[in-house]
C-alpha cells in the first residue's frame, strides 16, 4: 500500500497501517455479519413466509378458513404430538446424558471405540435403518420375538417415542460430549483429592456443569419430534401425529394448503418451547468469565458410583448394544440370504451392487462436503455474532435459525419450491438450491454446537488479544476459532453425515440429470433389491467414516503444529 | 431502529413472496377454469395445434426435429432400456427420477406451472386426473392414438395408460401356519374372525392401487354394501400404511400375516425364495390403468410429446415396455397389438368405470377416513 511513499518515521507508519487494517477489520467483519444475516433470511425466512402465504389460500381468495377446519379436525393429532414430543425428549436426553458422562469418563482405546460407534450411527441410511429395527424389535423380531419370546405390538404411541429416542441420540451425545471436554475440571480434581464420593462429584459438580447442554438437548429432542414424520409413518400404525399428517397430506392428496396450515399450527409449540429454553438458558449464566485452569480428562470409576452410576451405565450399555445390533444387522442383511427356513451366507449381492452406476456417490460426497464446511462456517460466525458480539435482535435470529428443525423435511422442501421457482430467484433445478436446502435444514444443530462452544470460551481471552493491538478479526481468528475445534468436528461430521443420507426435503428439489446415492439406495428398495440396499447404506457408512478420520486428523494435526 | 428495520425487511419479503408464489397460482386457477369450459378448451388445443403446423402437417411417422434433454419422472428405472431405444432414435437424452405419483403432484402444485420435469411415466391414473383437472397436463393428440381401446385413455389426450397394476394378496405362509389360520381366497374371505390384527393395507389416498381396492369394490358391490364390507374388513386391519409398500414390506418382514398389496415385477423379485404367496382373490382383481402424461410448459414439451407418440405408435416399443413390465395389460390398452396375448381371462378383473375414479376420489377417501378413524383409539 505505502510502498510509494517514503516514510520517514517508523511509528507514524505503524499507527497508521494499524488504523488501516483496524478499519478494514471492522468493514470485513460488518460485511460478513450482514452476509450470515441476510443468508439466514433469503433460506429460512423467505421459504417460511411462502409457506404462511399458501396456508392463506382459501377456495375464493385469501383467508384464514383453513386455520379453523385443520384446528378442529387435527386437535388430537396436535395431543398425540405433544405428548410423544415431551417423553421423547425427557427419554431422549436421559439417554444422551448418560450415553455422554459414560463416553467421558473412560479412557483410551475403549474410548476411541465407543466414539466410532455414536460417529457410524449418526449415519441413518433411511428405509434400512427403519427394516434393522422392525427385523429386531418387531412383532416377530429376532430380538423381541426369537430371543425373549415376547408377542408385542410396537405398532403404537410407545413403539414412536422408544424409536424417536433412540435414534436422536447419537446427534445429542456428541453434542454432550463436545460441551464436557470444555468444563473446567480442576474443580474435580480438587473434589477427588478432598476426599469426595465419586457419585456425588457427578451429581453434584459434573452434572451442572452440562445444564446448558441438557436444555439444548431437551429443546432439540422435542422440536425433531414434533417434525419427525418418518417414525410415526414407519411405526405409528394407526397413531398418528400432526406431522406424519402433514406428509399424508402432501403425498396423498397434494393439498399443499392444508399441509402448510398445520405446519403454521405445528410452529405453536415448538416456537413456545424455544422461547422457554432461552430463558432457562439466560437464567444459567453460562460460565463464561471462569478462569480455566484444566481441561485434561480425568478418570472416574462408574462401578463406584452407587445408583447413580449404575443408572449411567446401564443407560449407555443399552443405547450401545441397540446401536450395534442394528447395524450388524443392516451389515448382515446385505450378505445373508434366504433358505428354506434359515439363512446362508452369500456375496451373490455384492455382484449385483457393482451393477449399480455409482457415480452418484462422487457427486453425493462433493454436495455433502460443501455442506459441511459452508455449514460448518456459517455456525461458526453465527454463534460468534450472536453469543460472543452479542448481536440485536439474536433471540429473534436464533429462533428463525432453529424454524427448520421446527418443521417437517418435506414441507422445508416444498417451501424452497414456492420461494425459489421464479424469477428473480429461479433456483429449482440446480445444484445451488440441494446444497443450500441443506444447510439450513441442518444449521438449527450446527449454530448450537458452535453456540454452546463459544459460551465457553473465557471472556477474559478477548482482552488479551485486544491489550495486545488485536482487531476484533483477530480475535475471532486467535480466540474464537482455536476454541471451537472440537465443535468444528462435531459440527462437520453431522452436516456430513446427514447430508449423505437425507431425502425427505431433498426429493422435491432434485434434478433427475443429478441425482444423489441416497436414491440409489431407493431404487434398490423399489425393485426389491433390500440386500443391495443394505450394502449401499454400508458403503455410504464406510465413505462417511474415512472422510470424518481424515478431517479429524486433520484437525488434530494442526492442533499439535500449534502447540 | 433496528425494529423499523426488521419490520420493513419482513414487509418486503411477504411483498416478495406474494408476488413469487401467488402469481403462478393465478395461472393454475385460470388453467383449471379453461378445462372447466369445453369450449375453451378446444380453442385452446386449436391454438396448439396451431402454434406447430409442422408438426400436424408430415405427420407419416417421421422424426421431427428435437434436441436437448427430456427429464422423466417414473416410478422405477427399470424403463432406462426403453428409453435409451428412445435417444437412439431422436437423439434426445433422458434424465430419469423416481417418485410417487403423490409427490409428483405436490411437486407440480408448488411449482405453480413451470414444472421441471417434462413426462410423468407411470403412477396410479387418479393422479393423473387430478393433475388434468388443476390444468397441468399438455394435451398430446396422434394418429396411432385412434387404436387404443377408449376405456383406458383421457378422451382429451391429456392421459394414456402404459399399462395395468392389478391387486392381490401377499399371505406369508410361514405366518399363517404358525397362526393356524387359513390362506385366504377371496375378498370375503378376509373377513373372517381369524384373520384379526393380521391384514395391513396401505391408506387409500397414497396408494393408488389401494385406492382401486376400495373403489372397485364400492362400484360391484353397489355403494351401501361396499361401505359395510370395509366396515367390517376395518376390524381385521391392523394398520392402514401411510405407504403405498408398507402391505409388502410388513409381510415380508414376516411382520403380518396378509397384505392387500400391488402385484409388479418389484413384488415378484422381493418375495422370489421366501414363503410369500401371491393370491388373485377369485371374486374379482382391482386394478388400476398407470397413466403417461406430459406435463404443461414443461421445458421440453415436443420431445416429450413425441416420446408419447413414439412409444404408442410402435408395436416393438410396447412390446419392449411390456418386456421391462413383465406384464401383458398393454394388449387390453391396445387390442390390435400381435405378439402378446394375456395370461388371464378378463373376466376375472372387477368391472370398474374409471371416469368416476376421478370424480369420486375425495368424497370416498373423506368417508374411508372416516371409517379408519372409528378404531383409530386403540
Amino acid at each position: 500500500m505505502s510502498h510509494g511513499f517514503h516514510v520517514k518515521n517508523e511509528t507514524a507508519r505503524k499507527v497508521s497501517s494499524d488504523t488501516f487494517f483496524r478499519v478494514f477489520s471492522v468493514s470485513v467483519e460488518k460485511l460478513l455479519k450482514l452476509t450470515v444475516l441476510a443468508l439466514i433470511l433469503l433460506f429460512i425466512l423467505y421459504p417460511m413466509i411462502c409457506i404462511f402465504m399458501r396456508s392463506l389460500y382459501v377456495e375464493n381468495g385469501i383467508g384464514f378458513s383453513n386455520y379453523a377446519e385443520v384446528f378442529f379436525k387435527y386437535k388430537e393429532n396436535f395431543l398425540n404430538s405433544i405428548t410423544v414430543g415431551i417423553s421423547t425428549a425427557l427419554l431422549c436426553t436421559f439417554l444422551s446424558v448418560c450415553t455422554a458422562l459414560f463416553v467421558y469418563t473412560r479412557t483410551g482405546k475403549f474410548k476411541t471405540a465407543l466414539m466410532a460407534v455414536i460417529l457410524i450411527s449418526m449415519v441413518a441410511p433411511p428405509f434400512v435403518s427403519s427394516l434393522a429395527y422392525i427385523q429386531l424389535y418387531g412383532r416377530r423380531g429376532w430380538i423381541t420375538y426369537r430371543l425373549l419370546g415376547l408377542s408385542m405390538n410396537p405398532y403404537n404411541a410407545v413403539g414412536v417415542v422408544l424409536m424417536q429416542s433412540i435414534s436422536f441420540v447419537p446427534m445429542n451425545a456428541l453434542f454432550l460430549l463436545g460441551i464436557l471436554s470444555k468444563i473446567d475440571t480442576s474443580g474435580i480434581k480438587a473434589a477427588q483429592d478432598l476426599g469426595a464420593r465419586p457419585g456425588n462429584i457427578l451429581k453434584d459438580v459434573v452434572l451442572p456443569m452440562m445444564r446448558p447442554g441438557i436444555y439444548v438437548t431437551l429443546l432439540l429432542s422435542f422440536v425433531r419430534s414434533l417434525a419427525d414424520f418418518g417414525t410415526p409413518v414407519i411405526i405409528g400404525g394407526r397413531f398418528s401425529t400432526i406431522a406424519s399428517e402433514i406428509y399424508l397430506k402432501i403425498v396423498g392428496y397434494s393439498d399443499l394448503e392444508a399441509a402448510s396450515t398445520m405446519n403454521m399450527f405445528i410452529l405453536v409449540p415448538s416456537v413456545a418451547f424455544f422461547f422457554l429454553y432461552r430463558h432457562l438458558m439466560n437464567a444459567t449464566g453460562i460460565m463464561t468469565d471462569s478462569q480455566r485452569t484444566s481441561t485434561e480428562p480425568f478418570s472416574l470409576k462408574l462401578g463406584k458410583c452407587g445408583l447413580f452410576g449404575f443408572t449411567v451405565v446401564s443407560a449407555a450399555a443399552l443405547f450401545f448394544i441397540v446401536m450395534a445390533l442394528q447395524y450388524i444387522c443392516i451389515f448382515a442383511s446385505g450378505f445373508m440370504k434366504r433358505k428354506g427356513g434359515g439363512y446362508i451366507f452369500t456375496t451373490e449381492y455384492l455382484h449385483e451392487l457393482l451393477k449399480y452406476d455409482l457415480s452418484t456417490m462422487t457427486r453425493s460426497v462433493i454436495y455433502a462436503l460443501i455442506v459441511a464446511v459452508l455449514g460448518t462456517f456459517i455456525a461458526i460466525l453465527f454463534a460468534y455474532f450472536t453469543e460472543w458480539r452479542r448481536l440485536k435482535g439474536r433471540s429473534f435470529f436464533d429462533c428463525l435459525v432453529t424454524i427448520p428443525y421446527m418443521i417437517p423435511g418435506t414441507c422445508f422442501g416444498i417451501g424452497y419450491i414456492l420461494a425459489f421457482n421464479h424469477k428473480p430467484l429461479a433456483l429449482t433445478g440446480t445444484g445451488i438450491i440441494v446444497i443450500a436446502n441443506m444447510i439450513f435444514k441442518q444449521l438449527p444443530t450446527s449454530t448450537k454446537l458452535c453456540a454452546a462452544a463459544v459460551s465457553q470460551i473465557p471472556r477474559a481471552q478477548e482482552a488479551a488479544v485486544r491489550d495486545l493491538g488485536g482487531s476484533s478479526l483477530s480475535v475471532l481468528k486467535d480466540v474464537i476459532l482455536p476454541g471451537l475445534r472440537p465443535a468444528f468436528f462435531g459440527s462437520f461430521s453431522y452436516n456430513f453425515s446427514t447430508a449423505m443420507t437425507t431425502a425427505g426435503a431433498v426429493i422435491f428439489l432434485i434434478n433427475p440429470g443429478k441425482k444423489l446415492a441416497v436414491f440409489k439406495l431407493f431404487d434398490a428398495v423399489y425393485s426389491g433389491e433390500y440386500a443391495v440396499a443394505s450394502l449401499i447404506s454400508m458403503l455410504i457408512i464406510v465413505i462417511v467414516l474415512a472422510v470424518e478420520g481424515i478431517v479429524y486428523l486433520l484437525s488434530w494435526k494442526e492442533k499439535e503444529n500449534v502447540s | 431502529m433496528k425494529k423499523r428495520f426488521f419490520a420493513g425487511l419482513l414487509a418486503a419479503m411477504m411483498a416478495l413472496s406474494a408476488a413469487g408464489c401467488s402469481g403462478s397460482t393465478e395461472e393454475t386457477t385460470a388453467a383449471v377454469t379453461e378445462t372447466e369450459e369445453s369450449t375453451a378448451a378446444q380453442s385452446e388445443a386449436e391454438s396448439s395445434e396451431a402454434e406447430s403446423p409442422e408438426a400436424s402437417s408430415n405427420d407419416e411417422a417421421e422424426v421431427p426435429e428435437l434436441s436437448g434433454t427430456m427429464k422423466v419422472v417414473a416410478t422405477s428405472e427399470d424403463y432406462v432400456t426403453l428409453f435409451d431405444k428412445f435417444t437412439e432414435e431422436t437423439g434426445v437424452d433422458v434424465e430419469l427420477l423416481s417418485m410417487s405419483s403423490g409427490e409428483v403432484l405436490s411437486k407440480l402444485r408448488a411449482e405453480g406451472g413451470t414444472p421441471s420435469a417434462d413426462l410423468w411415466f407411470g403412477g396410479g391414473i387418479d393422479a393423473f386426473m387430478s393433475a388434468k383437472d388443476d390444468g397441468l397436463l399438455e394435451q398430446v393428440t396422434f394418429d396411432a392414438a385412434e387404436d387404443l381401446a377408449p376405456e383406458y385413455k383421457d378422451a382429451d389426450g391429456y392421459w394414456y395408460s402404459k399399462g395395468i397394476t392389478i391387486v392381490g394378496f401377499l399371505v406369508n405362509e410361514a405366518l399363517t401356519g404358525e397362526l393356524g389360520i387359513e390362506t385366504p381366497a377371496s375378498w370375503t374371505d378376509l373377513l373372517d374372525e381369524s384373520y384379526q390384527g393380521e391384514i395391513v393395507m396401505s391408506n387409500p389416498a397414497v396408494s393408488g392401487t389401494n385406492y382401486a381396492v376400495v373403489n372397485a369394490l364400492l362400484q360391484t358391490m353397489g355403494e351401501e354394501e361396499g361401505w359395510n364390507y370395509f366396515e367390517q374388513l376395518n376390524n381385521n386391519i391392523a394398520y392402514y400404511g401411510k405407504r403405498g409398500s408398507d402391505p409388502l414390506n410388513k409381510v415380508t418382514s414376516d411382520e403380518f400375516a396378509i397384505g392387500i398389496s400391488y402385484i409388479d415385477r418389484g413384488v415378484e423379485a422381493t418375495i422370489e425364495g421366501s414363503d410369500i404367496a401371491i393370491v388373485y382373490p377369485e371374486d374379482g382383481i382391482p386394478w388400476v390403468p398407470e397413466g403417461v402424461a406430459v406435463f404443461k410448459n414443461a421445458e421440453n414439451v415436443e420431445a416429450a410429446k413425441y416420446f408419447v407418440e413414439w412409444l404408442f405408435s410402435s408395436d416393438d416399443n410396447l412390446r419392449m415396455l411390456a418386456e421391462i413390465d413383465k406384464k401383458d395389460g398393454i394388449k387390453l390398452i391396445k387390442p390390435s397389438i400381435e405378439g402378446i396375448e394375456l395370461g388371464y381371462d378378463t373376466a376375472i378383473l372387477m368391472k370398474e368405470d374409471l371416469s368416476l375414479f376421478g370424480s369420486e376420489r375425495e368424497a370416498v377417501l373423506e368417508k374411508f377416513e372416516t371409517l379408519m378413524g372409528a378404531k383409530a383409539e386403540e
